[in-house]
């Protein structure tokens, strides 16, 4: 298990620093994708199998496609990428920098909270999670349809040529 | 579920119903009847702003997830308030020939972010408070970009989305350390087990600068003179006063309840952001020609003044926080109108230039304008002088010295760019100012209700009285 | 299922593939020019570049396509337990259908379905 874990770690850290360094934004794309299908693997290895499942789907399959579009709209090109200047890089460097050494000092010493029951398999299956949405999240499940509502309409109202205007 | 605890949620369950009104006599009805859309969703709303007043049982749902006590319902009563209001005045500015195909989805998008801010402001979790946020942010970016035909509203809408994101991630970052480090997300289970060990003060710390980004706190505010400027007139006002308000009180529940534990250590933070705040804030006002950037950099600096009651931590604190965003919503929102009218009458005059001698030509217009700037200003007849004298007796009564005499400095400061406005109507000369025009009563309506809202909430002192019965304090 | 077996499906599959694409560099012979590396487009030698601009309307598309997707996502689990929650879940889902429902007629009597 812990070797899977730092196998699976260290693909998402590495396919996230190509994210970040790759030239092309399909290529980031690309290795975005490696980084969630990394990730989805992680919420195997925590008894989490619908949760995998659904990021895979959802994010791997739909949210991907939907960045891809978006980059072919910008029509971006490599030339007309920003020119960023020494100073903001060294500046960007050192922020990041002291932002990781204070999250590493703060979670070297963090004690956390034991799990509840580590070897309940049972605990990422669809039936429990349709137990806990429908009678405790129920709440939060309802919003959440008219947070879909309105992400529709905002998107068909920005999105949708005017018949008049043309 | 019994039929009680719906009537718990009535606010929530009200504007969700309006919403699903709206959406149908959109798809429904012809070209022609559209027009009722208008009226309609205003009239539906002040029903809902009135039905909210009405007195009603308090409790939980859903195991404390959902939290209706009275100071949520005056919060949300306040912000239904707000949201009338900027429907009033979007009327004639919706019945152009651009925006006339768009009208049901401007009330639709607006409700829905307000129905976010309303569970958002009932939450007892933080998974309910994060959904909240959500649905009170990126429906908004969607109407900062309404504007489609002009590149600087799509500017704004982008900007929005990308920084409301941004903060959403930091926000949920801290959120998922509260979790890992206390183990549950429900608000009374954390703030008995929340302490100070390093990995909690860090979570604290991305919760904050997650909020300070909505709230636009001065080293998170970047984004907010851009997304004010390029975003409609009255978009940007609902931004300004509802939005901000609703990110305020649910912050400032949070921190005397959620967070007591550390409350030392948050009024430090809050200490110094807020002087900053106030001060920076001030000083690029100063510098504005065009009037929805100094809005922008104005409300910057009333969030810093507000700030003072959170830091206050009393009863008193959380009262004059409270009162100070009624009269807030009323003067900025009397402010913005008369920006809108004047922008759609002249055709996107929004320099300060272009005011010149506008009293002569308007002089109802110009009097409600320097109302409105009196009462940010702090100017005693008006409420935001009260407004601002229980922000400044809360942080005194704790014996913040300092803090209290940056913010005094920072009112004197600021009377002088708010009275910049003034003087460009009064005493300027110009060779051509904006013509005379005769405003709808839609806008007439809403200016109405602002000058009286900032003349009788600063007079009926009942209204302070009874939101401090409700409020609480650490 | 043990992790042991986890791991050694892991190290199967990392084996076969590497060994495929090992295998495949070394095996057949290869030859190297710049004809062979061209884009390919019918046969003609390519002008410009072959990125073009999207048309906004697939983006419209993909994300009324992702909304309905989150919603399969929310409905599988109702049916897992459908029986067992009984009448309440139903009128839960139901509420959710509706609204989403609205949402997709709404879509369509704005023409949103149709490619212009």
């Amino acid at each position: 298990m812990t070797f899977l874990f730092y196998l699976l770690a260290a693909v998402a850290i590495l396919s996230a620093l190509m994210v970040v360094f790759s030239r092309s934004p399909i290529n980031s794309v690309i290795f975005l994708i490696i980084c969630f299908l990394s990730i989805a693997g992680h919420y195997i290895l925590l008894n989490a199998q619908f949760l995998a499942v659904v990021h895979i789907i959802v994010y791997t399959g739909a949210i991907m496609v939907l960045f891809l579009f978006v980059i072919m709209l910008l029509n971006l090109n490599t030339s007309n990428e920003p020119h960023k200047s020494q100073l903001t890089r060294i500046t960007a460097v050192i922020t990041g920098g002291l932002l990781l050494l204070v999250l590493i000092a703060a979670t070297k010493d963090a004690v956390l909270i034991q799990a509840k029951n580590p070897a309940d398999y049972n605990i990422g299956l669809v039936k429990q999670i349709g137990q806990t949405l429908f009678k405790q999240f129920l709440l939060p499940f309802e919003i959440s349809s008219v947070l879909f509502i309105s992400a529709m309409v905002g998107a068909v109202m920005l999105g949708k040529k005017d018949s008049k205007k043309n | 579920m019994r039929l009680e605890d719906f009537l718990l949620m009535r606010h929530e369950l009200l504007l969700t119903l309006i919403a699903i009104i709206i959406l149908i006599a959109e798809i429904f009805t012809d070209d022609f009847k559209k027009q009722g859309i208008r009226p309609l969703s205003i009239i539906l709303m002040a029903i809902v702003t009135i039905v909210g007043f009405l007195p009603a049982p308090t409790g939980t749902l859903f195991g404390g997830m959902y939290q209706a006590t009275d100071m949520r319902l005056m919060m949300k009563n306040i912000l239904n308030i707000g949201a009338l209001i900027v429907f009033i005045q979007s009327a004639s500015w919706l019945k152009s020939d651009d925006n006339q195909n768009k009208v049901s989805e401007f009330f639709l998008l607006l409700i829905s972010t307000l129905i976010g801010m309303n569970f958002m402001i009932s939450s007892g979790d933080f998974l309910m408070f994060y959904l909240g946020l959500e649905l009170a942010t990126i429906p908004i970016a969607a109407l900062a970009a309404y504007d489609r035909y002009s590149n600087k509203s799509s500017e704004a809408g982008i900007k929005l989305i990308l920084i409301s994101a941004l903060s959403s991630g930091i926000l949920l970052y801290g959120i998922s350390m509260i979790y890992g480090t206390v183990g549950s997300v429900y608000f009374d289970k954390v703030s008995v087990a929340y302490g100070a060990t390093p990995l909690q003060i860090m979570s604290f710390i991305f919760f904050f600068t997650g909020m300070a980004f909505k709230i636009s706190i001065v080293p998170f505010h970047l984004w907010t003179a851009d997304v004010y400027e390029g975003a409609p007139v009255n978009v940007t006002s609902y931004l300004s006063v509802v939005s901000k308000g609703a990110a305020v009180f649910i912050f400032s529940i949070m921190l005397v309840t959620v967070f007591q534990n550390i409350a030392a250590m948050w009024k430090d933070v809050m200490w110094i952001t807020a002087a900053i705040t106030m001060t920076l804030g001030n000083l690029f006002a100063m510098r504005q020609n065009n009037l929805k950037r100094f809005l922008a950099f104005s409300s910057i600096s009333q969030a810093g003044f507000i700030m003072l009651g959170i830091i206050g931590g009393s009863e008193l604190g959380m009262a004059a926080v409270v009162y100070y965003i009624l009269v807030y919503i009323f003067s900025n929102l009397g402010a913005f109108g008369v920006i809108a009218a004047i922008s759609n009458a002249s055709g996107g005059k929004e320099n300060m230039s272009d005011y010149d001698g506008l009293y002569k030509t308007n002089p109802a217009l110009s009097l409600t304008l320097t109302l409105a700037l009196f009462s940010l200003a702090g100017i005693p007849p008006v409420a935001g002088f009260f407004g601002k004298f229980f922000l400044f007796t809360a942080v005194a009564e704790k014996g913040y010295w300092w803090l209290l005499t940056i913010a005094v400095l920072n009112t004197i400061i600021s009377l002088y760019y708010y009275l910049l406005p003034v003087k460009a109507m009064f005493i300027n000369k110009a060779e051509t100012s904006i013509a005379y025009f005769k405003s709808d009563g839609w806008t007439k309506v809403g200016l109405i209700i602002c000058v009286a809202g900032m003349v009788i909430v600063g007079f009926a002192s009942v209204i302070f009285e009874y939101i401090r019965t409700l409020s609480f304090g650490l | 299922m043990s992790s042991e077996s986890l791991i050694l499906f892991f190290i199967v599959g990392v084996f076969l593939v590497g060994g495929a694409i090992v295998f495949s560099t070394f095996v057949p012979p290869s030859s190297v020019n710049p004809n062979k590396s061209d884009t390919y487009e019918c046969g003609i030698p390519t002008k410009g570049l072959s990125w073009l601009q999207f048309n906004v309307g697939y983006y419209l598309f993909a994300i009324l396509f992702l909304i309905f997707d989150v919603e399969t996502v929310f409905i599988f689990p109702w049916a897992v337990v459908m029986k067992q929650l009984g009448m309440v879940a139903f009128i839960e889902i139901l509420i959710f259908f509706v609204i989403l429902g609205l949402g997709l007629l709404y879509a369509w009597k704005k023409h949103a379905l149709i490619w212009e």
